[in-house]
Parts: structure tokens; sequence; C-alpha cells
């Protein structure tokens, strides 16, 4: 599991797939797929929109956060890696 | 006034105290240089002021009415927080580079400091700002008044109706001001960090947030029972509104309802372009490394400060029972439910929200106004002493002035929008400056033409379809504007372009004021070419990740006439002050070397100036800081001009060092080609005179004495080179070169012959010359390379100074070798003489001995009665010792042994002289001591003249009688041994060495030798023959050894005696010749 996400880690500091979620994150908030949420239904008791754009941006935040954490060790202390 | 106007008042002031009091104390911090602002958590949370009174109140309030589309404006930044870590990076370290002030500097700089971009940019933040400012000031306005108690919008004084009214409005306009003035525009400087102004919008932020929590918490946990029950309870209560708000309209049926990629696309590009958010992030950014963790920590302040925006929506809704007032949904639940305390913590995050804004906006906008519409006016002004007291003036006028501009469109515009609308408006002007900034950032060919072009064209678009609609709307301007067109032609609606009807407002301005905005900035951007200083800007925006710090970029300017560091003090101080100034060009003269006088090299001109550009540039911006110093120079009558680009190729940098390369590659060819130093000075010249626009190259050589000595000479005018060319006038410069060992260039010869005088070369029609040393690393200079231009002034540049030396470096080296090798032969042919002569003399050495060899007799006369013998060994080749006989009849021989001094081939000359007198006078004179004296007199002068002597025992045989007479010249007395006797009998005479005296009396003996006698003759190298330990032959073992045998044969008592002395040395090479002559009597 560990060694997964320290491939995924790796995986990620390239430059290219910053851009790919950029341009993911665009197409998630734009129409044709905003249609598969854009229903007035409730999930738990959620609205399911609601639902979409909370977690959508909390897992994007986390995203970044993952980035930057994999972007920090590759370029300041490779050993940080291990603690990961 | 009521007390609820004074209880909101007092919480304002305590508050606003409270600001102060952080402000002060993160600048406090600074100043002792413990910052607390220089972290990633402060800056994050200072990029939080994007989050306005329009997040506070107006999300609510769209979130109320449109539903939930209103999170686009926060997913939008959130999303572009993804770019920054190449874009915002790639931005920050530009500005840092170049002092940016501002976006407007930013564009102005990138387009080759244009002053019309940078005014353009300007106007259009202000008028793009001016909704935005006004929604500040009517929230917080309104919210004061809902916490106040009152409904109405002035305040009135004294309680009666006549009584003064005094406008909230206005009065939170002025202390904003005052606030932002105090903050914001303390000094002049604004590239520099204002520390306290982000403390106190961090501290802002973070209230902001909390107190929206603490709202939503309220209103989710206190008022109902967590998010499912609002949601279900509103369900219940309005189905259809529910349905409404949590799905997206994508008919676009209603006119309020914004489609999401609008809203998506507004908010991406405003949260790097709004010029207080550009302010924030990149001005005010102490550490590119901040970015990192902003970039997830900021859409996370994001998150949360939206978290419970749809349930206090929904729970405003349920708790009023309708969408009216939904702006101020925070104050009013709580307000309504009682809970006052809720109510003043709402307000306060209000007042945070919007004050932190204003403050930030202000600051950014004047700082735009102040370098981008006074600075070029002023710029055109004699600089005076008061002028940073203007400007900072100025700059104090500027914030008040963008304040009260939002205030007045608040009245204006006022209650005809809401919150998220009016904010809208300003988002369309800031996206009208994205082309022209990505195009700066990463497409080489975008233009001053096409950015003026595409901004001016976008925001006319945006004015008209959007800011135009907003007064119509208010009733402020005819409202048959928009629902006839301008005169009547409905083609031309603001609010339908072209016949785009159908459309929300910000979708249709956004598509219209793109659509010109992006075509013109790309058809005007290939079209129209680009200046060179624009160029220059390209390199420095596109490259800047490419260049590595220390390469240094190679100068391409010069200053037409040098400038003082001095002067460029006194230039920066009429804008910045005396101390700035001085701070400015102590820390940049740091590590460079200047000489005594304070000036700093012709190269070093150029940084110079730029490095003030820069400093004055961190006040005044780029554009305004170019023009200030372009006219300071024009003044003093300097420009900067081109250099003559020395190689005959357009160049980068990449194609300059290969032209540089060629040339050294063929002047070393040249000089590893030939060992014949002529052809390598030659053909160096001429590779120069070719390769660059050179006319006249000379090569100097140092000679053993004072002078140069030309040793080549090409390009024109090859006439006799003599001491009235006009090339000696240099010489000054020469003795300064070879002195020095540094080149010495100029690339003015007019002003150079204003110290010295050149008149003949300028005649000639020379511009510029150099003289380079010719030396070797760390040695003295050998000669000096001199070359001169006629064409071009500025030819010589660092770059082809640093070429001409390397070169001579060469020369240098290539004339040394070939020095050496020629001192080498040198040695060879002088060794390979004397060699020669050694062997000449030792042949004629060799002659001389088989001459002097044959000059001895080489056998005794034979006389009946006697056994006769001689022999002499040489030690050397020849030497002074002599033996003859002289046969006078059958019974009569004459016997001599002499030496002279010495074992010279001038003794050798001395003997064959004695031997010819001898031969001459043999027969004239019959005794012994007569001979003697003939040749003392005839050779003594010879002897005196060479310094040697002869010492000479002659004697006369008769065996007819048997007498021997004999006379001796101070030669070692002969020994006779005789059978009877043991001891010999040493013959002595009287007389003195031959060559001392003109007239010496030789005395004459004669003895009766009788049978078996044996008389040996010697000369002293047999007597004084030593053994290894110093001990002598002597006489006596001469007598014994002679005694011995006495027997033999005279020819084997020689050959004996001679053995015995080599036995004796114990060494076969004789120290001094040995001569012995017996005579044995039968």
């Amino acid at each position: 599991m560990k060694r997964m996400l320290i491939r995924i880690m790796h995986r990620l500091q390239l430059r290219e797939s910053w851009i790919i979620f950029f341009i993911l994150g665009i197409i998630m908030m734009t129409f044709p797929f905003l249609h598969i949420f854009n229903k007035p239904i409730t999930l738990f008791g959620f609205p399911l929109m609601f639902l979409y754009l909370m977690i959508g941006w909390a897992v994007s935040i986390f995203v970044i956060y993952l980035f930057m954490r994999a972007y920090s060790s590759h370029n300041h202390n490779p050993d940080e890696k291990k603690d990961v | 006034m009521s007390p609820g106007i004074a209880y909101a008042a007092s919480i304002s002031a305590f508050y606003t105290a409270l600001i102060f009091l952080v402000a002060w104390y993160a600048h406090h911090r600074k100043e002792s240089g413990r910052s607390i602002v220089s972290n990633p958590i402060i800056y994050s949370l200072s990029l939080a002021v994007y989050c306005t009174s329009w997040t506070f109140y107006g999300s609510v309030g769209k979130a109320s009415t449109t539903g939930i589309d209103f999170l686009m404006i926060y997913l939008g930044p959130s999303l572009a927080a993804f770019s920054w870590l190449f874009l915002l990076r790639r931005i920050i370290r530009i500005s840092q580079d170049n002092n940016i002030t501002s976006i407007a500097d930013f564009i102005s700089l990138r387009y080759g400091k244009s002053l019309w971009l940078g005014a353009l940019v300007t106007i259009i933040a202000i008028l793009g700002i001016m909704p935005y400012i006004a929604l500040q000031i009517k929230a917080v306005s309104h919210s004061f008044y809902l916490v106040s108690g009152l409904q109405i919008h002035d305040i009135t004084l004294g309680g009666s109706e006549s009584g003064a009214k005094l406008p909230t409005g206005l009065i939170l306009a002025l202390i904003l001001s005052v606030f932002s003035i105090i903050f914001g525009a303390r000094r002049l400087v604004s590239s520099e960090r204002h520390e306290g102004l982000i403390a106190a919008v961090a501290f802002e932020s973070l209230i902001k947030l909390l107190s929206l929590i603490g709202v939503g918490l309220f209103v989710t946990y206190g008022l109902f029972d967590g998010f499912t029950d609002i949601f279900s309870r509103f369900k219940a209560f309005d189905p259809a509104a529910f349905d409404r708000l949590f799905t997206f309209d994508a008919s676009g049926s209603s006119p309020d309802s914004i489609p999401t990629f609008t809203m998506l696309f507004l908010s991406m590009g405003a949260i790097m372009l709004l010029p207080r958010q550009f302010h924030v992030m990149v001005i005010e950014n102490s550490d590119e490394r901040h970015i990192s963790t902003a970039m997830w920590l900021f859409p996370t302040y994001l998150f949360l400060i939206n978290l419970f925006v749809m349930p206090i929506a929904l729970g405003g809704i349920l708790t009023t029972g309708s969408t009216s007032g939904a702006d101020f949904f925070v104050i009013n639940i709580p307000l309504i439910t009682g809970n006052s305390a809720i109510a003043q913590l709402a307000f306060l995050g209000g007042l945070s929200a919007a004050a932190g804004m204003v403050m930030v906006e202000s600051v950014a906008i004047s700082t735009m106004l102040l370098n981008h519409i006074f600075m070029p006016v002023i710029v055109r002004c004699t600089p005076q002493a008061w002028f940073p007291i203007l400007l900072i003036n100025l700059k104090r006028l500027g914030i008040l002035l963008v304040i009260m501009m939002g205030y007045f469109y608040h009245r204006i515009v006022g209650d005809s929008y809401m919150l998220v609308n009016m904010g809208l408006i300003s988002f369309s002007a800031a996206a009208q400056f994205l082309p022209a900034m990505l195009g700066g950032l990463y497409w080489r060919r975008g233009n001053k033409a096409g950015a003026i072009g595409g901004i001016l064209l976008g925001s006319l678009t945006w004015f008209y379809t959007l800011l135009l609609p907003s007064f119509s709307r208010s009733g402020w301007l005819p409202a048959d504007l928009l629902t006839e067109g301008p005169f009547g032609i409905s083609l031309l609606k603001p609010t339908a372009l072209f016949g785009l009807s159908d459309m929300d407002l910000w979708s249709h301005s956004l598509f219209w004021s793109m659509l010109f905005n992006v075509s013109s900035y790309i058809v005007c951007s290939i079209l129209l070419k680009q200046t060179e200083q624009e160029r220059e800007q390209v390199h420095k925006f596109i490259g800047i990740f490419e260049q590595q710090p220390s390469s240094r970029h190679p100068e391409t300017k010069r200053l037409s006439k040098p400038v003082t560091t001095e002067q460029f003090v006194t230039l920066m101080a009429k804008f910045i002050g005396e101390t700035e100034a001085n701070r400015a060009i102590s820390q940049y003269i740091g590590n460079r070397e200047i000489n005594a006088q304070g000036t700093v090299s012709e190269f070093e001109l150029p940084n110079l100036k730029r490095h003030t550009e820069k400093t004055l540039a961190g006040s005044v911006g780029a554009a305004a800081a170019g023009a200030i110093v372009d006219s300071f120079l024009s003044d003093m009558g300097s420009r900067m001009e081109s250099v003559y680009d020395i190689y005959s190729t357009v160049r980068t940098s990449l194609d300059q060092s290969r032209e540089s390369l060629f040339v050294r590659l063929k002047a070393s060819e040249i000089i590893n080609r030939t060992l014949d130093l002529q052809i390598i000075m030659d053909d160096l010249l001429n590779l120069l005179l070719k390769e660059f626009k050179l006319d006249v190259a000379i090569i100097q050589l140092k000679k053993d004495s004072d002078a140069f000595l030309v040793s080549s000479y090409q390009g024109t005018h090859r006439r006799p080179i003599s001491s009235s060319h006009w090339y000696t006038e240099s010489r000054p410069y020469l003795d300064m070169v070879y002195r020095d060992g540094k080149p010495h260039f100029t690339n003015d010869v007019r002003q150079a012959s204003e110290m010295l005088p050149l008149d003949m070369t300028i005649a000639e029609g020379i511009v510029s010359f150099a003289h380079i040393p010719i030396s070797r690393e760390g040695e003295p200079a050998i000669g000096i390379l001199s070359v001169f231009s006629k064409s071009i002034a500025g030819l010589f540049t660092e770059e082809f100074i640093g070429l001409l030396s390397s070169l001579s470096g060469q020369l240098a080296q290539a004339i040394t070798i070939v020095q050496e090798m020629q001192a080498k032969d040198r040695e060879r042919d002088q060794k390979e003489l004397a060699l020669l002569q050694n062997a000449r003399v030792l042949r004629d050495m060799e002659i001389a001995k088989q001459i002097q060899i044959s000059l001895l007799p080489n056998s005794a006369p034979e006389i009946s009665g006697i056994d006769l013998a001689g022999r002499c060994i040489s030690a050397a080749h020849v030497g002074g010792d002599y033996f003859d006989f002289f046969r006078r009849n059958e019974h009569t021989v004459d016997m001599l042994i002499a030496d002279v001094s010495g074992h010279s081939v001038g003794a050798a000359l001395i003997m064959a002289e004695v031997r010819t007198l001898l031969r001459a006078q043999v027969n004239s004179a019959h005794s012994a001591s007569a001979i003697l004296n003939i040749l003392n007199s005839q050779l003594h002068d010879d002897l005196t003249r060479a310094e040697l002597f002869i010492t000479m025992f002659y004697a006369k045989y008769s065996s007819a009688s048997g007498k021997l007479s004999y006379s001796n010249a101070g030669h070692n007395h002969p020994i006779i041994h005789r059978s009877s006797q043991d001891s010999c009998i040493e013959l002595d005479t009287e007389g003195l060495i031959i060559g001392v005296k003109t007239s010496v009396v030789f005395e004459e003996r004669s003895i009766e030798l009788i049978s078996g006698d044996v008389l040996l003759f010697y000369t002293d190298g047999l007597t004084e023959a030593c053994d290894s330990e110093g001990e002598m032959f002597g006489a006596a073992r001469v007598c014994s050894h002679l005694g011995a045998v006495s027997d033999l044969p005279a020819k084997e008592i020689i050959d004996s005696l001679y053995d015995a002395v080599i036995a004796f040395s114990g060494t076969r090479s004789l120290q001094d010749d040995i001569s012995m002559v017996v005579l044995k009597i039968n």
C-alpha cells in the first residue's frame, strides 16, 4: 500500500499530469458532464449536486496536496518519501 | 442617535483598533527583523482577500435565489491553483527580478515598457473595480443599519427631521481610505512588501472565516438539526424551489442564471488578474516556496468558508419565509431569532471582508494610478527636490480617489443589482487582461500593438455590454438604450449585440469581449513587428526559467557618453529620496569593482543604468522609470546606442559564441601551421582584419631597450613605417598597456583626444582603437597588439576585448615557443663549434706531438766505447722536455738535456727554438759554457715575453780522452754510477736558469769517466714522481736503481727506470714529462 502510494507520487511529479488534472477539473465542472448529477434527488438526505460538488472539491484539494507533497519531497529532500 | 448605533459603532471602533494593533505589531516585528508575515500560512490567508463581502453576504443571497451555482465562483480559483506551480511561479520570478509594482506594470513591461499600455490597463482596472468597491460599501453600510436596528440609509443626527443627515456610506468610505493610506502608502516604494497591511488582511481573513463558520454552525446545529434536517425541511417547505436550487439551469431560461462555464472562467481569471489578487499573490510574496502550501491551503479556505452557505441560505428562507433580503441572511437570521451576539459576529465578519478588500484594492490601484497616469506626466518635468513628497501624496490621493469612485458608483447603481452580480462586472473587466497576460508569458510573438488592441477592444466591448447597462438599469441612463439600442439601431443593443439575444448579460459580454480581445491580440501580433525593446523583454519573460543565473547576457548596448555613479544617485534621490538612493547604489556596488574616481567601467554602465531603472521602477513603475532615465541621459547628452555587432551574422547568444569559436579556431590553426613568426603574425592580423570591421592591425614587439619594434603591420596605409607615422601618437597608450599588462581601448577617439593629442590618428579617419598586451598568463608583456577601426565607434565590447586578449595570449605563447626554440638552436650550434674546435686543437696537438717527437733524435750516434740512449715520455701531448746529441767526430759527442717550464704548446715551441739555435751554434761554439751563454743571450727576450724559462745541462764527452766536460743552467744534477762505489756522483756546476738574466757566467767543469760508469741525465719528472701517499721517487731511489741495472745496455736501463717509476707511482699517467739520457762507458 505504502509502496503504491510512493509510486503514484512519483507519477504525479510529471508536469503533464498537472495539466491533465486541470483540464479534467474543467470538464467535470462544465456541462455535458454536470448533467449526470443535475438531478433533483437526494442521497442520504443530501441533494445529489451538493454532494457531488463538495466531495469533488474536497478530493481535488487532496489531489493538490498530494501533488505538493510529491513535489517538495522530490525537490527538497529525497528521503522524505519514505515517511509518506 | 439610537443606542443601536452607538453599540454598533463602538464594536466597529473596537475592531478597527484591534486591526491597527495587529498591523502595527507585524510592522514592528518586520522592523526588528523577525517577520511574522513571511510564512506560507499568512500568505494563504492573505490570498483569501479574494473572499470579500460578496462571499460573506452575496453567496448566501445568490444561493437562496439561483441555487448552488454560486459555488462556481470558488471552484474556479480552486482549479486555477493547479496551474500555480508553473504559472504563478513564473510571474513572481519575473516580478521580483524587475521590481514590478502592479499588474499594469507587469503587462506594460512585457510589451516594451509601453506607457500607453500601462495607462490603458490602469484605466480599465479603475473602471472595472468601481462596482466591486461599491459592492463593499453597500454591503457594509447595509449590514450596519441591520445591526444598529435602522432601516433608513442615512443616520439622522439629533433625532429631528431637520437635523443634518450623515451618510454612513461616505463615512465608511472615508474611514477605509484613512485605513488604506496608513497601511498602504506610508512609503513610496511600492515593490516593497507592506507587512502591516498583509498582517491586517490575513487577520481579517481569519475573522471572516471564523465568523461565517460560526453563523453556519449556529444556523445548522442551533436552529436546525444538522444538514439533512435543513435539506429535508426545505424540501417539504418548497419542493419546486428545492429542485431549482440544487440543479443547474441548463436551458438559460432565467435571465439571472449564469451558465456555469461563464462563472468558472471569470473566477479563474479573477483570482490571478484582479489588481488586489495580483498584489497579494505576486507583489507581497516573500518567498516562492510559499506557493506550494498556498496551492492547497487556499482552496481549503474557500471550501470551508462555503461549507455552510447552502444551509444558511435554506435556513434563511425557512426562517424568513421568502428570498427577499437574502443578501443579508447572515445577519438577519440571528437577529430574527434573537441572537444579537451572533449577529454582531456576522457583522464583524462582513466588515473584515469588506475592509480587507478595499484596503488592498485601493493600494494596488493607487500604485497603478500613480505610476501609469501621473508619472508619465511628471517625468516630463525637471526633477525637483520636493518630488518624493509630491509623489507619496499623489499616491494617497489616488487611494482616496479610488474609494470615492466606488462610493459614487454605489450611490448611482445602488440597489438595482444583487451583490454577486455587481462583483461579476468587475470580474469581466479583469478577464480582459487574460490574453495579453498569458500570451505575454508563453507566446514569443505577442506584441505591444496586439496587447493594446486586444485590451482596448475587449474593454470597450465590456464597457458597452456590461457597465453601460448597469448604469442604464439603475435609471441613470435612459432605459430605451437597452430596449431599442442606440439611435434605435437594434443590432447595436448593448445586451444583444449584433442580434445575439436570449443570452444572459455576463455570458453575452464575455463572449463578445473575449472574441474581440483575443482576435485583435493575435491578428496584430502576427501582422505587426515587435520593437527591439519589446524583444529584449520577451527574452526576460519567456526565458526566465531557462536562463542560468550564472551566465551573463552579453552586452548589446553602450552609453555614448559615460555617466558617473554620482549622477545616477542624484537622479534617484530626486524621486525616492537621498537615503533610498544611497541604499540602492551601495547595494548595487556591493560586489563590483569600481575604480578610485568612483566611476564604474564602461561595460558596467549599462548595468548601472538598468539597476537605476529597476530601483526607480520599484516606486514609479517600469515604464515611467524607463522614461525618467532616458530623458536624464538625453539631458546629459548621452544615450544608449547599439553596440556594433562584431560578427557578421545575426546573433543570438548561441550563434555568437559559435562565431567567436570560429575565430579562435582559425587563430590556433594559423599559429600551429608554422614556426615562422612573421607568417604567424601576418596571418593573424589578416584574420582579424577579415573577420571584424577593422582597418589597421599592428603587432609591436618589445626590443631589449625601451623601444617597440613594429613586427607586423596589416591593413590600409602601408606606407613606410617611420617616426612620423600616425600610429606613433598612440605611444603613451602603448607604454601604459605595457606597464599595466591590461588592454586599453577607446570607443570614441574624439573623446580620448581631449586628454591626449591624437590629431594625426583622427585625420586618418580612425574612430576607435584598442591596444592589447601580448603576454602569457601571469607574465610580463612581450609586445602589443593594436587594432584600429575607421568605421565603427563602440566596436570594442567587453566580449570583443576578451576575444582579442585571448588571441594575444595565444600569440604570446607562439612567440615564446619560437624564441625558445631559436635559443636552443643557437646553443646547440655553439656546442658543435666548440667540439669541432676542440677536435681541431686535438688534431693539431697530435701533429705537434708527432713533430716534437720527430725533433728529438730517434737514435743516439754510435761512438766506439760508449753506449748512449735517450728517451722522452711526455705527460701531455706536447711538452717542454728536450734532449739531443751532436756527434762532433768519431770520438766526441755533445749531449744535452733541457726542460722548458710548463707543458704548454708554448713550451714546445720554445723547445723547438732551442733546438734550432743549438743546431746553428753547435758548430761555432765549442765549450759547453759558451753554448749555454749564447743560448741565454739569444733566448732571453723570447723567454721573458713568453714568461718561460729553461733549465739545461750541456755536456761534451770525448771517448779518446775519457773526459766529460759540462756546464749547467739550473738543471737538476745528473748522476754517475760507478761500479766500484755504492753512491752516485752528482755533477754540479754553477749556473743560472736560462732566461732570467741577460748575461750569466756558466761554470764549466770536467770529470774523467772510467769504464763501467753509467751517466744519467734526467728531468725532474723522474725524481718528483709521487706515489699515492705523496712521497717522491727521489734521487736516492734513482741512484740505487741505477746501480741495480748498471749491467744492462743503456736503452734497457732507461726502460727499467721508467718501469720503476710507473710501479712506484702506481699509475700509468705521468704528472710531468720524463726525459732521460744514459751514457754507459764500456
